[in-house]
């Protein structure tokens, strides 16, 4: 990935250097060369959306804001199905969604051939859990006692399925509470996604992913620090929780056994691992739960910017695609990786810039990277 | 009111002509603004009542009122049905009224009839208004971090221990779900109960008190058997009230019902409310049939509250003209 960007940015900065307009300095917190990314006009950019990156996207735009002073970046997060509703409507620049549209979300925006849709990273979800004499990864989890448990089969800690995989640990005879969240959200569509991946008997009872679903057990709490406050006030607790706040709140998470039969604990390096055992990873082929690879985090998936391809203003949709491709630079990326995102791997990346380099105004395309 | 009758009221002789035109001018401006005001009022209900049942029309038409029985609420297959948040609205509504109704009536009493304790009555309605000056997501936070723990390791175990024969305290608890939410909405309309009964309670007229201890009842007597048949009327509309602020209640409920659709015996057991649904939900409710249902139950909630608060006022209203006529 570094090689690329390198060789990238040597690209992008002779031709700037060209121009008279390179600014390439190191970063100063990773150490390597910082990517030169070019030099937006004046804009004031708006995008809505999703929650669950909403602190990296924040992160970012003050960032990219300190960069260059010109352009400002205001983000709400409302939620994916807000952050759609309103681009549908062209009040924001940008959407903002953890799961890619649908079929039907597109045709209302004119048609899938009207918009673009980037990955900006990456997540992965952790089994948080609270029992006492249980340290932190001592509990193993995997996909077959999950669904289990989500499925209501399994209902005590001692269940002989539980033992099995854990010999050596003392599980209470302790009934099992299972918390789950209660808002619409990103976090369940991929926690959801890697239950149907891995259970057809899920995908049965429940009809598959979804934002928010019909859950076969458990209570509802909201918001990925709701399930977290719950699971650690609650004795016997298990939830899912995004990796970020499990560091946070130093909850005890669980190891999960991965596709290759590794027992892993979830980490953002897990999550890249997961997202690079998928190579052909697109808008439409987005799932990569349940990954290849001895070091992949099985509960990972991306999240998602959704911009039309035909901007409405030349100088505000240059800015837009010059935000947006630093956004995915290693420049970019730093920022995701402060706050336990994982950083995209490099074939996303590219695929992202190959995806800005077609959105257009008039005809002709914004990004000037080459 | 027009020009000439204003022309009539004012006295000539007490106002310059110059200036009286000018309170005519400001009369006409007050006039304006105050029906300008009340209109807007009327405009903004209509526009409200509009705007919450045209996103609804996808789920009306689909569900129709099957969607007032159906126990379904299935995002992924797009079914849904409104009873069990019914349920759960009713359920920790009925549970709030009974916990406050004897509390309510008992601290009304001593504020409006026993005058021993009389220099309680100032510290004791002082409460009472801070009471109800706390916001509910202040007393769900109190809720989630203190109550739920102490329902789970104290309450339930006990009201398992000594009633559990009935099924409403059977089943495992979690210290959160129905009888939790009900505790909470109870803290939260104490004080409407009170304050309101404590009105009526006072609005008896006192020769009907006088005229019991003369007879020689004494004062429980007197409460049991004069104020209260007077005031049973006032007192229905008060929980009713109440009921009105407990069926509405969000986020402190949100925070400590479990949110789990469904419908059981069991207090303990985890629920769901109408209210709760529509705030969870709505943030990633997309397409119009999924977000059309979190509307219809947003229509099904306001025709509860209208239905409880119009019966509520009614009753109000009819008691206290009644008491200033005799």
């Amino acid at each position: 990935m570094k090689r690329v960007l390198i060789a990238l940015s040597l690209g992008v900065s002779l031709l700037l250097a060209a121009c008279g307009g390179s600014s390439g300095a190191t970063n100063p917190s990773t150490g390597a060369p910082a990517v030169v990314v070019p030099t937006p006009p004046a804009a004031q950019l708006t995008g809505a959306g999703a929650t669950f990156p909403q602190p990296f996207y924040d992160a970012a735009r003050f960032a990219y804001n300190k960069k260059f002073s010109q352009v400002t970046v205001n983000y709400q997060g409302v939620g994916s199905g807000g952050g759609i509703n309103q681009l549908t409507k062209k009040i924001v620049d940008f959407g903002a969604s953890d799961v890619p549209l649908k079929a039907s979300e597109a045709a209302a925006m004119g048609g899938s051939d009207k918009v673009v849709q980037i990955a900006s990273t990456l997540g992965t979800v952790s089994m948080a859990y609270n029992l006492d004499g249980v340290a932190d990864g001592a509990l193993k989890l995997t996909p077959d006692t999950i669904a289990g448990i989500f499925l209501g089969k399994i209902t005590k800690w001692n269940d002989s399925a539980l033992a099995a995989d854990n010999s050596g640990v003392n599980l209470p005879n302790q009934d099992i509470r299972v918390v789950h969240r209660s808002d619409g959200s990103g976090t369940t569509y991929i926690f959801t996604d890697y239950l149907s991946n891995v259970s057809p008997d899920w995908k049965a009872k429940t009809g598959g992913p979804g934002k928010s679903i019909s859950w076969p057990v458990g209570d509802g709490a909201q918001g990925n620090a709701g399930v977290a406050t719950r699971v650690t006030q609650t004795p016997g607790a298990i939830g899912y929780v995004e990796l970020a706040y499990v560091l946070q709140t130093k909850m005890k998470q669980a190891a999960l056994k991965n596709h290759d039969g590794t027992f892993v604990i979830p980490s953002a390096a897990g999550a890249t691992a997961a997202a690079n055992a998928f190579a052909g990873t697109t808008p439409s082929n987005f799932s990569i739960v349940n990954a290849a690879g001895k070091d992949s985090a099985p509960i990972s998936g991306y999240s998602w910017i959704i911009v039309y391809k035909d901007q409405a203003e030349k100088t505000k949709g240059t800015a837009l695609v010059d935000y947006l491709y630093w956004l995915t630079t290693a420049d970019g990326q730093q920022y995701a990786v402060n706050l336990h995102y994982a950083a995209l791997p490099s074939s996303m990346a590219s695929y992202d810039l190959t995806t800005l380099k077609g959105v257009t105004f008039g005809g002709s395309a914004l990004l000037s990277v080459s | 009111m027009s020009k000439g009758t204003a022309e009539r009221v004012a006295p000539p002789p007490l106002v310059a002509a110059g200036r009286q035109r000018r309170l005519i001018a400001g009369d006409r401006v007050f006039e304006v603004i105050a029906y300008g005001a009340a209109a807007l009022i009327l405009l903004i209900a209509i526009v409200f009542v509009i705007a919450l049942f045209i996103p609804a029309l996808p789920a009306i038409t689909e569900f129709g009122l099957g969607f007032f029985i159906s126990r379904t609420w299935d995002p992924v297959r797009t079914q849904f049905g409104a009873l069990p948040a019914i349920y759960g609205t009713l359920v920790t509504s009925a549970i709030a009224l009974v916990i406050a109704f004897p509390i309510g009536l008992g601290a009304a009493l001593f504020l409006a009839e026993d005058s021993r304790l009389r220099f309680l009555r100032g510290p004791l309605s002082f409460a009472i208004e801070l009471l109800a000056g706390i916001p509910s997501v202040v007393v769900g936070l109190w809720a989630f971090f203190v109550l739920t723990p102490l329902m789970r390791d104290s309450v339930d175990p006990f009201l398992n221990h000594t009633l559990g024969f009935l099924p409403l305290f059977q089943g495992s608890a979690s210290g959160y779900g129905f009888l939790t939410a009900g505790v909470v909405l109870a803290i939260m309309v104490l004080p409407i109960m009170i304050a309101l009964s404590r009105d009526v309670i006072r609005a008896v007229p006192r020769a009907l008190r006088e005229a019991s201890l003369a007879l020689g009842a004494t004062n429980a007597e007197t409460i049991w058997s004069v104020i209260l048949p007077y005031a049973r009327v006032g007192i229905t509309g008060a929980v009713l009230l109440s009921l009105g602020r407990a069926l509405g209640e969000t986020i402190a409920v949100t925070m400590v019902i479990g949110n789990r659709p469904q419908i059981t015996g069991s207090l303990f057991a985890s629920g769901y409310t109408l209210p709760s649904v529509i705030a969870n939900e709505f943030t990633e409710a997309v397409g119009n049939v999924y977000l059309g249902a979190l509307f219809y139950l947003g229509v099904v909630l306001v025709l509860i509250t209208i239905a409880v608060n119009v019966l509520a006022r009614l009753l109000v209203w009819r008691f206290t003209s009644e008491a200033t006529a005799a």
